[in-house]
């Protein structure tokens, strides 16, 4: 252990039933440093941390933080002993309120005579808040009612609060709007100040600005340590990757492209006052991008043109059919992709030929009075888990036991395999790594040149920009502005747009 | 599409399955817990045979001691494994198997005619199980809720249907009784839905999409499944479950009282945890739980029972044992699941 040392993994290895997450991994983060660990989706990087913060024992290894073993029997105890992760799914309790979620463990500092003092925890909280430049969440709103990005900040001020050694930032910055990020960014370079972090991402471009060494994992294996200077993006993704990726990232062409054909045609849609009045219409052929600052609806609107939560007016009709809910919309080959995929698109339990199967069950079973045989679901699943090259010992593996990029594989195979016309994507590419954003890429334009209409939310402008033949900018609920895909087409022109 | 089939990781033993993937086969650290209802049924049966043998018991009356004891609640956990898989949970199928096997008393009383009597059973059943999925889709409540309604409503009622006798029971002609209380039926009204459950929960979108809905309720409805429709199916297939058997509880027991088929309900839970159902419902649900599990109640009791049959606080050490074979069994076979997925 070098002097700089805070904390020293040596040989860490650790299994899920036959998954081999880690496999002998050593991994050293310097004092004042911000660590970036990358690497592909299922290359061990969320197992290595969580180990580190307590949420699970290594199979193998040791840990050593500060000169001293290490070895948290729980999160709180890692927290406690100076070393708190942000998750990089939902790590909130969502039937209880953000001040009992940012004390969740510790409430018995509130306690007066036998009753836990809340006016007391609630203030707390307020300032716990605040101290991290959050002063919009009432610490008394349960934690279901909050969206997923104010969720996430609520984490941040959870661990934050502790004053941690070392901070553990896992893939979070894609469920955050640009005010989000920046929060985070700072609290990021604050920490300097006072410890480490270890910062999980896919973002080349993020973890390169934000990091000072990053070190690339692939099939649980440590592969490499990039220090400051050695810093290069051909030769990080090959380590990440293990090949080099040929071909454009996102779409080759700079032409908005569509076939005549209305798809989806929606009037007048009014969602409380998070969608007033968004008209819209798309064509087979066309990928309509939903871009805007958090809050502005975007993903709001998404839900709506699902059906998946109720119009105060206005109308959404697909393929000539009146979308009221989510049953009318996948009876109109429609399909959704929700941002909150652990939450809303999965059965973790599930295997994977459930999770698939699921959206095309009466296509299964057409033809053949309903009765769905196990050959009959094999046929079905190959196809999407051949496609889209999910990687799994079978199709029956538990989908829980995925890496984020291969769950969201299972999420798109869903509706691919039942035939989807029209699908609405909610950040679909969120928490996947780079050699699985591409593959969703071309798949869109796969199925772009296929005649499927593809409205895809987003958060990040490269993406839509990339990718749509017009992309809407949302403020406020409305559409503040199009924009159609051309060469001249510019992110600065954009982002005005959006402030 | 861009092929990325060159990163597919190959299965453990190298062959490939039908959908390009690899087949495998799994360790036994995955396979002891998936079979540990089955290999607790064994064990019990194998004990069983061994204490009644050593114990000079006559065995062709042991086992049908041990089928009246366990069909009826075998008939109705298979039922129920239909709510239960969706996660909920109905906390009135012993009061409702206690009305409908009055209802179907009264209507054998009044027509003399076994078919009257099997019809008013399972409609009653039915029609019972529908009002506690109607009321809970209708006001948007869990389904447990309005069952816990339901079980006050259901105890009026049974207490209602006696007094309408004059007495304090409801009787059926015993003789009439004893001609239908027999092997063949009792197996062949078993056996006849137990393959119509296994047949809708394995091979038809209904018992998929119950599963779906007990692994995750908002995947679920965000994937196009209707929760009010596949509740109201559910519930009638149980209340399905709960018509046989309160038909073959007239049959056995032709007298009933308000206090009749009281320990059904609890019986009904027990009986499928024992035989590896997840209490939460969801996608590692199995319909042969119920069968399994009664079964293994069953074979349990009577070797309990023939073991302490001389000993005083033989009642005692039974329950005893009882309860820690069931935590022993439920232990092993929800090992497997508690480390198994990765952290997110």
């Amino acid at each position: 252990m070098t002097s700089e040392s805070v904390l020293t993994v040596t040989d860490m290895s650790k299994s899920f039933g036959v998954v081999r997450a880690l496999k002998g991994v050593d991994f050293e983060l310097r004092d004042g440093e911000v660590h970036g660990l990358i690497g592909e989706n299922g290359s061990g990087k969320s197992t290595l941390t969580s180990i580190v913060a307590g949420q699970q024992r290594a199979d193998a290894g040791t840990v050593h933080f500060l000169g001293r073993p290490w070895s948290p029997a729980s999160v709180n105890e890692a927290l406690d002993g100076g070393i708190g992760m942000i998750v990089q799914e939902s790590g909130t309790v969502p039937g209880i309120s953000v001040a009992e979620n940012l004390f969740l463990g510790d409430a018995g500092r509130f306690v007066r005579l036998g009753l836990v003092d809340r006016a007391a925890m609630n203030r707390e909280a307020g300032r716990a808040l605040a101290a991290i430049g959050i002063d919009a969440i009432d610490p008394r709103t349960p934690a279901g009612a909050l969206d997923f990005q104010t969720r996430k900040l609520v984490e941040l001020a959870r661990v934050m609060m502790h004053a941690p050694k070392v901070v553990v930032v896992d893939e979070t910055t894609t469920a955050l709007s640009q005010h989000g990020r920046e929060t985070l960014y700072r609290l990021v370079d604050e920490q300097r100040a006072r410890g480490s972090v270890i910062f999980i991402s896919h973002d080349l471009e993020e973890i390169l600005a934000v990091c000072d060494r990053l070190t690339v994992l692939r099939d649980g294996e440590m592969i490499r340590t990039f220090e400051k200077s050695e810093f290069d993006e051909d030769a990080i993704r090959a380590a990440m990757i293990g090949r080099n990726l040929d071909g454009h990232y996102y779409r080759a062409d700079t032409t908005a492209t569509a076939f005549p054909q209305v798809l989806l045609r929606a009037t007048d849609v009014t969602v409380g006052d998070k969608v007033r009045g968004v008209d819209l219409v798309v064509r087979a052929g066309e990928i309509v991008g939903i871009g805007g600052l958090s809050h502005c609806g975007m993903h709001e609107l998404g839900q709506a043109l699902f059906g998946a939560v109720r119009l105060d007016a206005g109308n959404v009709v697909v393929n000539g059919k009146r979308i009221v809910n989510e049953q009318r919309a996948v009876r109109a080959a429609m399909g959704y992709v929700s941002k909150d995929r652990d939450t809303e698109s999965l059965s973790l339990t599930a295997s994977i030929s459930d999770n698939i199967a699921s959206a095309g069950l009466r296509l299964l079973g057409r033809g053949r009075g309903g009765l769905i045989t196990r050959r009959a679901e094999e046929r079905y699943v190959a196809g999407p888990m051949r496609q889209l090259a999910i990687k799994a010992t079978n199709d029956r593996q538990v989908v829980g036991t995925l890496s984020g990029g291969n769950k969201q594989k299972v999420v798109f195979g869903k509706w691919i395999a039942c035939g989807s016309e029209v699908l609405i994507l909610d950040c679909p590419t969120r928490g996947v790594d780079i050699g699985v954003k591409q593959a969703m890429y071309r798949l869109m334009v796969q199925l772009k040149s296929e005649g499927k209409a593809i409205v895809m939310v987003s958060e990040e402008m490269t993406e839509l920009m990339g990718m749509c033949d017009r992309l809407l900018i949302m403020k406020d609920g409305t559409v503040a502005r199009e924009f159609q895909r051309g060469p001249e087409l510019t992110e600065m022109e954009i982002i005005q747009c959006m402030i | 599409m861009h092929d990325l089939t060159q990163r597919t990781r190959p299965g453990a033993n190298g062959t490939s399955g039908p959908n390009g993937t690899a087949a495998r086969r799994r360790s036994p650290r995955e396979l002891v817990p998936a079979l540990a209802p089955l290999l607790g049924l064994v064990v019990l049966t194998v004990a069983f045979v061994v204490v009644g043998t050593v114990s000079g018991v006559n065995m062709s009356y042991s086992v049908q001691t041990l089928i009246n004891q366990s069909v009826v609640i075998v008939i109705i956990a298979t039922g129920a494994i239909f709510i239960f898989a969706m996660g909920s949970f109905d906390i009135s199928l012993g009061a409702s198997t206690l009305v409908a096997a009055m209802v179907g008393g009264l209507a054998y009383n009044a027509t003399e005619s076994l078919v009257a009597m099997l019809v008013a059973c399972i409609l009653t059943a039915v029609a019972t199980s529908l009002v506690s999925a109607s009321l809970a889709a209708v006001f948007n409540l869990p389904v447990f809720v309005t069952t816990v309604a339901m079980l006050s409503v259901l105890g009026a009622v049974a207490v209602a249907l006696v007094q309408t006798t004059g007495g304090a029971q409801i009787k059926v002609d015993s003789s009439f009784a004893r001609q239908y209380d027999t092997l063949p039926v009792k197996l062949s009204v078993a056996v006849a839905f137990l393959a119509l459950c296994v047949f809708l929960f394995t091979y038809t979108r209904l018992g998929r999409v119950e599963k779906l809905i007990g692994g995750n309720p908002v995947t679920a409805r965000l994937t196009g499944v209707s929760m009010k429709k596949t509740a109201i199916a559910a519930f009638a297939i149980a209340g399905l479950g709960v018509g046989l058997g309160a038909f073959l509880t007239v049959l056995r027991t032709p007298t009933m009282t308000t206090s009749s088929a009281a320990d059904i309900g609890m019986n009904v839970l027990v009986a499928m945890v024992f035989g590896g159902m997840p209490i939460s419902g969801g996608p590692r649900t199995r319909i042969y739980a119920a069968l399994l599990g009664g079964l293994s109640m069953a074979v349990l009791n009577q070797t309990m029972t023939t073991l302490l049959a001389t000993s005083s606080a033989g009642n005692g050490i039974s329950q005893v044992v009882r309860a820690l074979f069931f935590l022993a069994v439920v232990w092993v076979a929800t090992s497997g699941h508690r480390s198994k997925l990765l952290p997110r």
